[in-house]
């Protein structure tokens, strides 16, 4: 898949997680707090969930797009095995969403939230737009980016990329999920 | 008393008497960002914060106690959305008066309009002396400039919260207050 490609679907399916997101913002503080079982997140802790993500990922984006020299030809983005590895872990099949487990610095639970959790996660979205855009411009292959788990393993931009948009994905359709039950 | 306390004074008789009272509870909104501000506040009672929010954090820009009067105030005088949100940090009361009302009582006679043009001058430094606080590299210095101006800000205000107007982490902040 040439990386102009794998852009274009990526900011296809951040603008359906936006969408979805934007219609969630709607309900009562009430609403966006409760949970289903006592163990389980709230709307609100899903959300937050995915801005303790991107408070991570989107600075480490940013920089790993500012230190590649601009191409000008598309080229064809190769995923890593590590990298190809986690989006598979994270991205939904068939719209059916299977238990994780989280990291203790990324799990919200029990933490004090409120509508600007909603409005932040907005913002999020749009720098993770913005970002996307910029990707065109760099070797997403060649551009590596840090991950949150280990300071010694770094992946593709392409991967983190794809990883960012599934993992909101998922848990976009995780709060949603919340919401009709 | 000159023509800005006199027209302060004034204004803050008008919100006692007339302004609507509303009361808030810890960590409600009085105003979110992308709302359009039409009111003069007057803090009868509590605290709040003005915060702007980013993709990453909080920044808390400024704060009002009791006697304070607040607003978002780049929304109120362009009337368009304000960028900021106002926050109640524990149970606040307010006294509240539209603009139009604020506007009649500036333009009363020609004493009054002087003095809202004092005050409008006094809040232009006040903003200037915010940007020389920014400006500030030292973080002590930072926190002493504050405390000169507001000496009970600790008492009114959490920690995090000043730590966030200072720009510097709640950790610094307890470190710079304990040497």
């Amino acid at each position: 898949m040439t990386s102009n490609q794998l852009i274009d679907d990526l900011l296809v399916t951040t603008k359906n997680s936006t969408q979805a997101v934007q219609k969630l913002k709607q309900f009562e503080l009430l609403k966006l707090s409760e949970r289903n079982a006592p163990n389980e997140w709230s709307i609100l802790e899903c959300i937050e969930h995915l801005n303790l993500y991107g408070s991570f990922y989107l600075p480490a984006i940013e920089k790993a797009i500012l230190s590649q020299k601009t191409i000008h030809n598309s080229c064809v983005f190769k995923s890593g095995i590590l990298g190809n590895y986690f989006v598979n872990l994270v991205k939904l099949k068939q719209a059916k969403i299977k238990k994780m487990s989280t990291a203790k610095t990324m799990d919200p639970f029990e933490k004090q939230l409120t509508i600007t959790t909603i409005d932040r996660f907005l913002k999020q979205q749009e720098r993770l737009k913005s970002l996307l855009e910029q990707a065109r411009y760099v070797d997403i292959t060649k551009a590596k980016t840090p991950i949150s788990i280990s300071r010694f393993i770094k992946l593709r931009l392409g991967d983190i990329l794809r990883f960012m948009v599934y993992h909101i994905e998922r848990h976009v359709a995780q709060a949603n999920k919340i919401h009709s039950n | 008393m000159t023509e800005e306390q006199s027209f302060t004074h004034d204004l803050v008789n008008s919100l006692k008497a007339e302004g609507i009272r509303q009361t808030f509870s810890k960590g409600e909104f009085i105003l979110r960002e992308g709302e359009v501000e039409k009111n003069l506040y007057f803090i009868e009672s509590g605290a709040i914060r003005v915060f702007l929010l980013s993709e990453y954090e909080e920044q808390s820009i400024r704060f009002g106690f009791e006697n304070s009067i607040i607003n978002s105030l780049s929304s109120y005088f362009r009337e368009g959305p304000s960028e900021f949100y106002i926050e109640a940090l524990r149970k606040t009361t307010l006294r509240v008066i539209s603009k139009q009302r604020v506007s009649e009582i500036a333009n009363k006679d020609i004493y009054s309009l002087t003095g809202y043009k004092c005050l409008l001058e006094t809040v232009i430094t006040q903003q200037i002396e915010r940007e020389i606080d920014l400006l500030t590299v030292s973080p002590t210095e930072r926190l002493n400039r504050v405390l000169q101006r507001s000496p009970d800000l600790f008492q009114q205000i959490p920690l995090k919260y000043i730590a966030s107007y200072l720009r510097m982490t709640p950790e610094t902040l307890s470190r710079i207050r304990n040497s």
